[in-house]
């Protein structure tokens, strides 16, 4: 009869004290695996009748029930159900110790795990679009070559199309189908929407949609049923072109949408309803919600933008508030505010502020790339401090600012009082376009903008190299050296004396120091079996294989924990190292041989690391299995 | 003689103990189940052999059944990949 699954969920919450004394729960192939609140309340006996339960122990704080493969993930989905908890990873049942960190944190853990795998595109992007802009502008003719036109297009791909790029990282962190995602970053970036950098660009407008008033026209999909001024299900067809905050949102939505249809569609038209309708759904609600939700905020940022830069504290205000805009993705109308600048008095004051602010972020950078040790943090954080010093901040404040938060608030104050400076020396730039150290070519006053760059680079960075502390992870002490062949005492002619398996095949010898059991005291259903032949398990005393007799290595896992080796006399045997090590995926092996190699008896083939699988929270038997014991006869176990 | 191909999903692919029961469930049978992977090829109820293959995830093995019971031995063992690779 199969096993009730709901029933046996049951027993086990009952017995381990029930829902409130689990911290998390999650399984692997073969077992439950739960992070218990207080040990003193499992009844552990009652827990090891409970039908389908198949062997308990405890390891490394975790609970671990073996309930078999096949089975385990339906009482799993049952223990959900009854316990009320949602799913969890082993990763998440691995930091459950972790202290509960606050929703802001794990927003912007979020941003940066999603940013950092895309720097290498934007960061060669960001310094390749500086320098080619600067030169651009500083030698007006290399504006009409070949190789101008041919570096931009190159170099502001990664711009251009950034939402598709932060899509798929995204559905990454977010556990959605990385190409669903694509198609979400896409449309939002659609050939027939107008690009996001022109929203505010009457010309551009009328010559996309050929229309003469300068408005982006829309798609109303529910006719014109008017709320207020707002209409209901009307898209502006405008793309996101340079966003992040709404594509990050979308493709989180979206993997909220894709996992709720994965469990609630049946799997038989799982595969054309989930991605259509995952789709469908999550581009409604990028560009009826989210995409105007972005929209309206620009709208108002760019408001009171040109309002405050009219006085010197308003220019404090904005040359802090304005990596804020940054991040959310609201800085793309600015250039109407430069341009309108230059069309009413011919002098761009715009331009001192936002580079004060964008040359703050730089210096910030610059400190955490300086100050930090980790070699990996120093890698992003240099490059991305240069491209922000060239005007492009993205890689500086989603790749390393922002994720530390104190580097980016140091970089506001900074950038704040750079702004003020500005606004009271009432410097001003000839054109628009440029930001940082290209902003030379076309500020009006070098020595003031200098100083400008000073203050409000200094600034930032002097905070930063005070403030901000790198967090040094602790779960991770230095590695001890270890000397590669003295660590192992034992050699491989004392422990291969003596015998384990002895048949009418032949004997096989002790291939590890340690205490040698019957297989069927082997901690594991199917070793214990005998399923797979019969032979004996070791408690290793020592992380090294010998040959257990002289053969040919038949195969070698590619999680390098188990080893076969066959013999003249066609004894097929199977060494495997620690049970549910295939999950460690290589991590803490170290074969000798390779398949197709004659080994003879003693020879070591094997070392590994028993801390390593302890730490994995793995027992650490040796199985030593006849494979094709049904073939021989008289067999005998245990050490002689 | 029956063929099928199957396409492994699990993660670790064909690795020891899942091969295990696969080996259990192929003895029950008398008809002659061969797995194949391009060159490579193994009786399912050699585990060494099947081991030796070295299938994991993406892999398209071939399984080729004959014998007296090859109807049930193709469902049993289609249905067996189903559940566990």
């Amino acid at each position: 009869m199969a096993l009730d699954y709901r029933k046996c969920a049951e027993e086990i919450v009952a017995n381990i004290g029930g829902r409130e004394n689990v911290a998390q729960a999650a399984h692997c192939a073969t077992r439950l695996r739960l992070v218990i609140k207080d040990n003193g309340k499992i009844n552990k006996a009652a827990l090891e009748n409970v039908d389908g339960v198949k062997g308990m122990f405890e390891n490394n704080g975790q609970l671990q029930l073996i309930i078999g493969t096949g089975t385990v993930n339906k009482v799993y989905d049952e223990f959900l159900a009854v316990t009320g908890m949602s799913a969890a990873t082993k990763d998440d049942v691995k930091n459950a110790a972790a202290a509960q960190q606050p929703i802001w944190k794990r927003i912007l853990k979020s941003i940066g795990d999603v940013f950092v795998p895309i720097l290498p595109a934007i960061v060669a992007s960001g310094l390749l679009m500086g320098v080619v802009e600067a030169l651009g502008k500083a030698i007006p003719t290399f504006g009409d070559t070949a190789w101008y036109a041919f570096l931009d297009m190159v170099s502001n791909t990664a711009f251009a199309f950034l939402p598709v790029i932060v899509a798929i990282s995204a559905a990454r962190v977010f556990g959605g189908n990385v190409y669903l995602a694509a198609v979400i970053g896409l449309m939002m970036v659609h050939t027939s929407l107008l690009n996001g950098w022109n929203v505010g660009n009457v010309q551009a407008i009328n010559d996309f949609f050929g229309v003469t008033d300068g408005v982006i026209p829309t798609w109303n999909l529910f006719g014109n049923i008017h709320i207020g001024s707002y209409v209901l299900g009307s898209i502006s067809r405008h793309g996101y072109q340079g966003h992040v905050i709404p594509v990050m949102l979308s493709i989180w939505l979206m993997c909220k949408i894709e996992k709720w249809l994965h469990k609630v569609v049946p799997e038989m038209i799982d595969l054309f309803v989930v991605p259509i309708t995952t789709v469908f759904l999550t581009a409604l609600a990028t560009f009826i919600v989210i995409g105007p939700i972005f929209a309206t905020l620009e709208t108002y940022v760019l408001k009171g933008a040109q309002w405050l830069v009219q006085f010197p504290p308003g220019a404090l205000i904005m040359g802090a508030v304005y990596p804020i805009t940054v991040v959310m993705g609201l800085h793309h109308m600015y250039n109407v505010i430069e341009a309108g600048m230059l069309s009413s008095v011919g002098l761009n004051t715009w331009m001192p502020i936002a580079s004060a602010a964008n040359f703050a972020q730089f210096g910030a950078c610059l400190a955490v790339g300086l100050k930090c040790r980790n070699a990996k943090l120093k890698t992003v954080a240099i490059p991305s401090s240069m491209s922000a010093a060239l005007g492009i901040t993205e890689p500086a404040i989603f790749g390393v600012n922002f994720r530390f938060m104190k580097p980016f608030i140091c970089g506001m104050i900074g950038g704040a009082f750079g702004a003020l400076f500005g606004a009271i020396t009432k410097i001003g730039a000839t054109a628009y376009g440029v930001t940082g150290i290209p902003g030379y070519l076309t500020i009006n006053n070098y020595g003031l903008y200098t100083i400008l760059l000073l203050i409000s680079g200094g600034i930032a960075f002097v905070l930063t190299l005070i403030i901000w502390k790198e967090d040094v992870p602790e779960e991770v002490p230095a590695p001890m050296p270890k000397e590669e062949t003295s660590s192992i005492q034992s050699n491989g002619a004392d422990v291969t004396a003596k015998k384990v398996i002895v048949s009418s095949g032949g004997e096989i010898a002790k291939c590890t120091p340690g205490t040698v059991i019957s297989y069927t005291e082997i901690n594991d259903p199917s070793f214990a079996s005998g399923a797979m032949g019969v032979g004996v398990g070791i408690e290793p005393e020592e992380g090294v294989v010998y040959a257990p007799m002289d053969g040919e290595i038949v195969s070698v896992a590619d999680s390098k924990h188990a080893i076969g080796i066959c013999d003249d006399n066609d004894q097929e045997l199977l060494i495997h190292v620690g049970i549910d090590t295939v999950e460690m995926k290589g991590d803490g092996f170290t074969p000798f041989v390779a398949e197709g190699d004659k080994v003879t008896k003693g020879q070591k083939i094997l070392e590994f690391d028993l801390a390593k699988i302890a730490a994995a929270g793995h027992p650490n038997t040796v199985v030593v299995l006849l494979t094709n014991s049904d073939d021989f006869e008289d067999i005998q176990l245990g050490e002689q | 003689m029956k063929e099928f191909k199957y396409v492994i999903t699990d993660e670790v692919g064909i690795h020891a103990r899942p091969a295990g029961l696969l080996v259990q469930e192929a003895k029950k049978y008398t008809s002659t189940i061969m797995f194949v992977k391009g060159e490579k090829s193994a009786k399912a109820t050699s585990l060494m052999k099947l081991m030796g293959m070295g299938i994991v995830k993406g892999d398209e093995v071939t399984i080729q059944v004959e014998g007296d019971d090859e109807e049930a031995a193709a469902a049993a063992i289609e249905a067996f990949m189903k559940a566990n690779f």
